[in-house]
């Protein structure tokens, strides 16, 4: 466990220093990538796959049908968070096809986002559903062979940061991710204390000195 | 007894060791004539400037977004500033988003119902049923995995205060890539430009998409106080509607009888949500045939499809819209997570009647990056028209070097011709909307001529960045013969590339440490100086201690 927290560490600290070194001119490129997508105003499904097997997969291991329920409603249970999801982790076997139907029940947008895929199947290495208010996207991805945790979230702004963050384990996984609710603590932590704690901290230091003075000098006369 | 004779050592060295500047004044002219000036000792060299990271001042336009181009039948104009709107965004709102075609709709990255445009209603030749979809984003919030913010948007370099924006309706992420922390470029401070025609049937729906109640409210904007159905239309939590909460949706109808610049902004605990960027110009254009408008302008600026009426008189037309920042306020929504705690932060603990600010914004940056995206660029011999809105807490005073200005429009109503002011220093108080009327004719009044002009707010904290100049909301005004292809202008003073650094406005760069050979630069600090401090430091804490070993002694 202790592992695998330092390693969650590291990868965050990667992540870090890896942002101020990218350059404004790559930024304007970025926004044109070609993915297998379908929009409508209903929403979108990007980089769907029901027939192609990752390289390390002889055949399919088996299929699974998810349905996730996504709404300011799902958040009800996780104090601190305002968007939910039904779910917050996904067990799955290596090599399985996973057909999901993400339904919206907000008036806003949301996305189920999985990355870290072979990219060679999925451009971005992610799969991605975005249903429009109201509406249900469905899709389909095939997982490769190994263990491993994959992130899975909405990107919309501050959404997965407020609750809309899940895992999708694959054959044993790969540890647990910070900040799912119901499975992990966030990386960084909020402090609730009350608001006189230094009142509180005075008076409990103050009445230590006391007690043990009076213990010193009961012992000494 | 040694420690009678160690108590007088350290008299005598903590005597050696004061300063001879901090003795008084008296002691040292007693001193002076007895002894005479002081000896030469060279003061302490220029310290080596530190080697700080430039960005690039104009990043090449690998898009070629900058061009004049005509995209599904739209004649976008060329934008001539070095970072300029995303032109298949600008076309798909000339146009509609539910008109174009799904590859305009991929390089724009709007959804396809972000502005729907309806039926021609009076048959002159331009849509009259326009329906605008509006999101919630916020700007470099907070996370539960790293102290680093989210959706990162920088104003200035190193400079990133945590922003609420209202953000044309988009498909995918909200950052650049998975990889990038940046925010897409449309996703920005401040919240769009809104343009429709007098007499058009306008339909704007909130999508609050964010995790905090929100409305709109349409300020100066002709619109009923309840829709049809008897359902608020205000935007005023306390009189005319329930707040929009998270997740929830909202359509704002009106038909503005009136033409005029305007401005819409969010009325949910307004001292805080406005100042956090969630307010926008609103423009309503006079009715022409044929007027296809640019329903939304991202990050206000040039105005790449002026409408009809504009361009009848104008050769090009700009929205300046101006915002101060207290960074107590923004940055709150970086120290936690938890959506109870920053309300209390944000909207109980904030006090904005203690508040100073310490950024100024125009279209959502401050200088240097004002120079790459909100230049007024122009020739001799035009009419340029700057709608400007002050959304800010304090008035501002712009001022227009080289120009006198005539103020055409207040509030969005028109001047009567003899009532027109032309000056060089205009006032815009607190929600204040005004047309100007930029012309360059070189008269020795509207124009001096040709060069790049400074356009800023002259009350002086308004030029900072945090009290570091140059910075806050400068600008110029620029004739076309002072730009260099790329966009950057050809200016002839200090090199712009210390101003690009963060080191600068984290105030660790002498403002002129390269001029006159190091003259005004950063001073190494005196050696000698602060031996003989630390030696009096160390005696007089032997002196405590020898005072407090006495009184002890002589304890029974």
């Amino acid at each position: 466990m202790v592992i695998i927290k330092i390693f969650c560490v590291l990868c965050i600290l990667a992540l870090n220093f890896s942002i101020p070194v990218q350059a404004e001119t790559q930024s304007m490129q970025d926004e044109h990538h070609h993915h297998n997508m379908t929009l409508d105003s209903s929403g979108l499904v990007m980089n769907s796959n029901d027939n192609t097997l990752p390289q390390d997969c002889d055949k399919l291991s088996r299929d699974y049908n998810i349905k996730v329920y996504a709404g300011t409603k799902y958040a009800a249970d996780y104090p601190g968070t305002v968007f939910g999801m039904d779910q917050h982790e996904y067990q799955v076997e290596p090599c399985s096809r996973i057909t999901v139907t993400f339904v919206n029940e907000d008036e806003v947008r949301h996305q189920w986002m999985i990355h870290g895929l072979p990219r060679y199947l999925y451009p971005g290495g992610m799969f991605h559903l975005e249903a429009a208010g109201g509406h249900s996207q469905t899709g389909t991805f095939i997982v490769p062979s190994d263990n491993k945790t994959y992130l899975v979230h909405c990107d919309m702004s501050q959404h997965m940061e407020k609750g809309m963050k899940a895992q999708l384990k694959v054959g044993k996984g790969s540890g647990d991710l910070w900040a799912i609710p119901g499975v992990s603590k966030g990386f960084i932590q909020d402090i609730y204390i009350p608001e006189e704690i230094w009142i509180y901290l005075m008076m409990v230091s103050i009445a230590g000195v006391v007690i043990t003075t009076l213990l010193i000098s009961s012992k000494r006369s | 007894m040694y420690t009678r004779w160690l108590f007088f050592l350290s008299i005598l060295v903590a005597l050696m060791c004061f300063p001879l500047q901090w003795y008084p004044m008296a002691l040292r002219l007693q001193l002076g004539q007895w002894l005479g000036a002081d000896e030469y000792r060279a003061p302490p060299m220029a310290k080596i400037a530190a080697d700080t990271t430039t960005e690039l001042p104009c990043p090449e336009d690998l898009l070629n977004w900058r061009d004049a181009q005509t995209i599904a039948g739209v004649d976008v104009r060329h934008s001539p500033g070095c970072i300029v709107d995303n032109p298949n965004a600008v076309a798909a709102f000339v146009r509609g988003t539910n008109n174009v075609s799904q590859q305009i709709l991929m390089a724009s990255g709007l959804t396809p119902d972000a502005v729907e445009k309806g039926r021609d209603l009076d048959g002159d030749g331009d849509p009259d049923e326009i329906h605008i979809r509006l999101e919630v984003v916020e700007l470099n919030g907070g996370s539960p995995e790293s102290d680093l913010p989210t959706t990162q948007y920088a104003i200035a370099p190193g400079i990133s205060p945590g922003f609420w924006v209202f953000a044309p309706k988009m498909f995918g992420m909200a950052t650049e890539n998975f990889e990038s922390s940046k925010a897409r470029s449309m996703l920005r401070l401040p919240s769009p430009a809104i343009r429709v025609e007098q007499g058009d049937i306008v339909k704007i729906t909130l999508e609050n998409s964010h995790y905090m109640p929100h409305t709109i409210h349409f300020h100066g904007v002709d619109h009923p106080f309840v829709d049809e159905d008897g359902e608020g239309n205000d935007g005023v939590p306390v009189t005319s509607e329930k707040p929009v909460l998270p997740g929830s949706s909202r359509t704002y109808n009106m038909q503005p009888r009136q033409s005029g610049t305007m401005f819409y902004h969010c009325h949910v605990q307004p001292h805080v949500h406005i100042m956090m960027g969630l307010q926008g110009l609103f423009v309503v254009e006079e009715n022409r045939p044929n007027n296809w408008l640019q329903t939304l302008n991202v990050g206000a600026g040039h105005v790449r499809v002026p409408s009809v009426a504009v361009t009848e008189k104008f050769d090009r037309e700009y929205d300046l819209q101006y915002l101060d920042i207290d960074i107590d306020l923004n940055n709150r929504i970086q120290k936690s997570n938890d959506p109870r705690l920053i309300t209390r932060d944000m909207h109980r603990r904030y006090d904005i009647t203690d508040a100073k600010s310490d950024f100024f914004t125009l279209n959502g940056r401050s200088f240097p990056y004002t120079f790459r995206e909100s230049l007024v660029v122009t020739k001799p011999d035009e009419h340029i028209k700057l709608r400007i809105v002050n959304g800010g807490s304090t008035g501002i005073a712009l001022h227009t070097h080289g120009h006198k200005v005539t103020a055409t429009h207040y509030d969005g109503v028109e001047a009567k011709p003899a009532a027109r002011i032309t000056r060089d220093v205009v006032w815009i108080a607190s929600a204040q909307r005004v047309d100007l009327d930029l012309e360059t004719t070189n008269d020795g009044l509207h124009s001096y001529g040709s060069g790049i002009w400074l356009l800023h707010d002259h009350q002086e904290k308004g030029v900072t960045n945090d009290g570091i100049g140059p910075g806050g909301n400068v600008s110029a005004i620029v004739y076309e013969n002072y730009l260099q292809e790329n966009g950057w202008p050809k200016t002839q003073g200090m090199d712009f590339n210390k101003f690009f650094t963060a080191a600068y406005y984290r105030k660790e760069v002498p403002v002129w440490g390269d001029l006159l050979n190091g003259k005004f630069s950063d001073v190494e600090f005196d050696l000698w100086m602060l031996i003989r401090l630390l030696g009096l430091g160390l005696s007089l804490g032997v002196m405590v201690a020898l005072v407090i070993n006495g009184i002890n002694k002589r304890r029974p």
